[in-house]
């Protein structure tokens, strides 16, 4: 007991030795200055290529069916322990934010999976069950490889095995306005809701 | 006994836990290499005649061609002036840009990383974009923000010019110097962008250039609104700049080549930045490189003039100390720091306006664990008498 107690007291000193390695000062606080653009840049991108898939229960969604909405597209996968739930996470913020407009102006999130092999429609739907995902304003939406394949390219998503059975994949995030094209890309590691709302606020005003 | 094993098994792991591994100076958005690098591209020149072309050269120490040139991928063109590059987001795509003729050559790394395809060349960028003299593609999501040193005719001042990643233009966002790169930090939606001369200037020889011609100003913009917010004044030619890889570091620093310094900028509470000198790197030093290991601790800086890389502690952020030096490159340029920190690949050709060695080589230099510097003497790969004629090694990306 007490050779184990003097283990976690070299510990804690070295833990405490080894930190200067990326503390070379205390850490800065986060400046009080807000990182939201209340106007931001949305120019056109691209259109969004169109695609026709099954959400859970089976019914087909048709992004050009979309049009005169607003649309967030995101490719997903429900073994992802890293990106996706914290992402998936804060589109249900931005999902419940949305209930406060009028029923035409609020956003359609559409989640893909990029893994139908793993994700079966029941998995996909006790994941959206577990976000609390449900409802017409969130769709999540499969395809079988051979028929998902043309669609993960038109939008510029692969995958790639990686060791440790997580997928590799593009990690972004598509906003879609409602003439159907892309007006914003966002990156999974830095998706901010808070930005994407005022994002959809620019894009109804349009 | 057992017990014993259990400490020191405890004591190694939080020993090697201070080990940072990132690949740096590249854009946030790029997926990092998180592994030994087995391949490098290098955008090459003739430095005679022929087409401009990316070499493709083995890193990997395992194999046995390890520093040899593979293949070379011709670009079909010459004079265009081979300069930097830039990974898009999902590292599948290399933007190649050329300074002189301000084409864009898009290279799949995807499909095969050691066998990359050249899938498009961007022409007419001037009439495209209004802009000219492109410097550094720098991957945003699903897009390239490449900036750009001067107005469509190589004169005035320059701005950003933004495309998608299979290369259909977006936009252009107008700058009052000559950009020359970019930084991001994303969780404050501020970008950076340096500075140093326009297109009609550099390609120019160096004893024509006009200092009135000179950029000497940073630019802070609002990212997401592609705002231009401050403008930070320092010495002149400010060109690489780096921001710290922490998160939610409000600071980093870049270098002045036309004043033989390094500058700090630095976010305030109030979401101000300022910008001061914090070290000065010799008379005739001519930084032409800057470069930060992967855990913040140490800035690399090339002295194109002076010929050496120094090794610049930064535990003490406001006041860098040189720690180490290593000559033998003449004419030292671009850097490459690897993942884990231990390898700096360096080239030694800037522009062929103003290159004045023809000793072209890529070389390596060794970083130990203590941060200093020792150049490998066993990897060279000569440029100077290639099998097709002298050429101008430039900007590297590993993969």
């Amino acid at each position: 007991m007490k050779r184990l107690t003097a283990a976690w007291l070299l510990a804690a000193v070295l833990v405490a030795g080894s930190a200067p390695v990326m503390a070379h000062e205390p850490a800065a606080p986060r400046p009080a200055v807000s990182p939201l653009t209340a106007t931001p840049y949305l120019a056109v991108v691209k259109p969004a290529p169109n695609f026709a898939l099954n959400d859970t229960a089976g019914r087909v969604v048709r992004l050009s069916e979309l049009r005169g909405r607003v649309v967030l597209v995101s490719f997903i996968y429900t073994r992802c322990t890293t990106a996706c739930p914290l992402l998936t996470a804060r589109l249900g913020v931005l999902h419940r934010r949305a209930q406060t407009l009028a029923p035409a102006a609020r956003p359609i999130l559409l989640s893909i999976t990029v893994d139908p092999a793993r994700d079966s429609a029941a998995e996909l739907a006790r994941y959206a069950a577990r976000f609390d995902a449900s409802g017409p304003g969130w769709r999540f939406l499969r395809e079988e490889p051979v028929s998902l394949a043309p669609v993960l390219h038109a939008w510029g998503e692969w995958t790639r095995l990686a060791g440790d059975g997580e997928l590799d994949h593009p990690a972004r995030i598509f906003l879609v306005d409602r003439a159907g094209r892309i007006r914003e890309i966002y990156s999974l590691a830095f998706f901010d809701e808070r930005q994407a709302w005022l994002d959809v606020r620019a894009l109804l005003r349009d | 006994m057992k017990r014993w094993t259990i400490i020191a098994t405890l004591v190694a792991s939080i020993l090697t836990a201070g080990v940072v591994f990132a690949e740096t100076c590249l854009s946030p958005y790029i997926k990092g290499l998180r592994q030994p690098e087995k391949v490098m591209y290098l955008w090459t020149l003739p430095a005679t005649q022929g087409p401009d072309y990316l070499s493709v050269i083995d890193v990997n120490l395992a194999s046995p061609t390890y520093g040899k040139i593979l293949r070379k991928i011709e670009v079909g063109s010459s004079g265009n002036e081979a300069h930097h590059m830039g990974f898009s987001d999902d590292r599948t795509k290399i933007w190649a840009a050329s300074l002189n003729t301000s084409r864009f050559f898009i290279f799949d790394v995807g499909g095969d990383p050691m066998t990359p395809k050249l899938v498009r060349t961007i022409e007419d960028v001037p009439r495209l974009t209004g802009l000219s003299g492109p410097h550094t593609p720098y991957a945003i999501p699903g897009r390239m923000l490449v900036s750009m040193a001067s107005g469509s005719d190589g004169t005035g001042p320059g701005g950003l010019a933004e495309f998608t990643n299979d290369g259909e233009f977006v936009g252009s966002h107008k700058a009052p110097n000559h950009p020359y790169e970019t930084v991001v930090k994303p969780e404050f939606n501020r970008m950076i962008t340096s500075s140093w001369v326009s297109q009609k200037t550099f390609m120019t020889s160096l004893d024509k250039w006009d200092p009135k011609d000179f950029s000497s100003t940073l630019l802070v913009w609002d990212l997401k609104g592609r705002k231009i917010l401050q403008e930070l004044k320092g010495d002149p030619i400010p060109l690489a700049a780096r921001w710290m890889l922490k998160p939610n570091a409000t600071y980093g620093y870049n270098i002045s080549n036309g004043g033989d310094s390094i500058w700090m900028f630095r976010m305030q509470k109030d979401g101000a930045f300022t910008y001061k000198k914090v070290a000065s790197t010799g008379k005739g030093c001519l930084p032409g490189d800057l470069r930060q290991s992967p855990d913040d601790r140490y800035l690399y800086v090339s002295c194109l003039g002076a010929s050496e890389i120094q090794a610049w502690d930064i535990a003490d952020p406001e006041r860098p100390k040189l720690h180490d030096t290593v000559g033998g490159i003449v004419q030292a340029n671009m850097m490459h720091v690897t993942y884990d920190g231990r390898r700096l690949y360096v080239t030694n050709s800037a522009i062929s306006s103003i290159d004045y060695s023809p000793r072209y080589a890529l070389r390596l230099i060794r970083i130990g664990p203590d941060g200093r510097l020792k150049l490998d003497p066993l990897f060279a790969v000569d440029f100077a008498q290639g099998p097709d004629g002298p050429a101008r090694p430039h900007d590297m990306l590993l993969n």
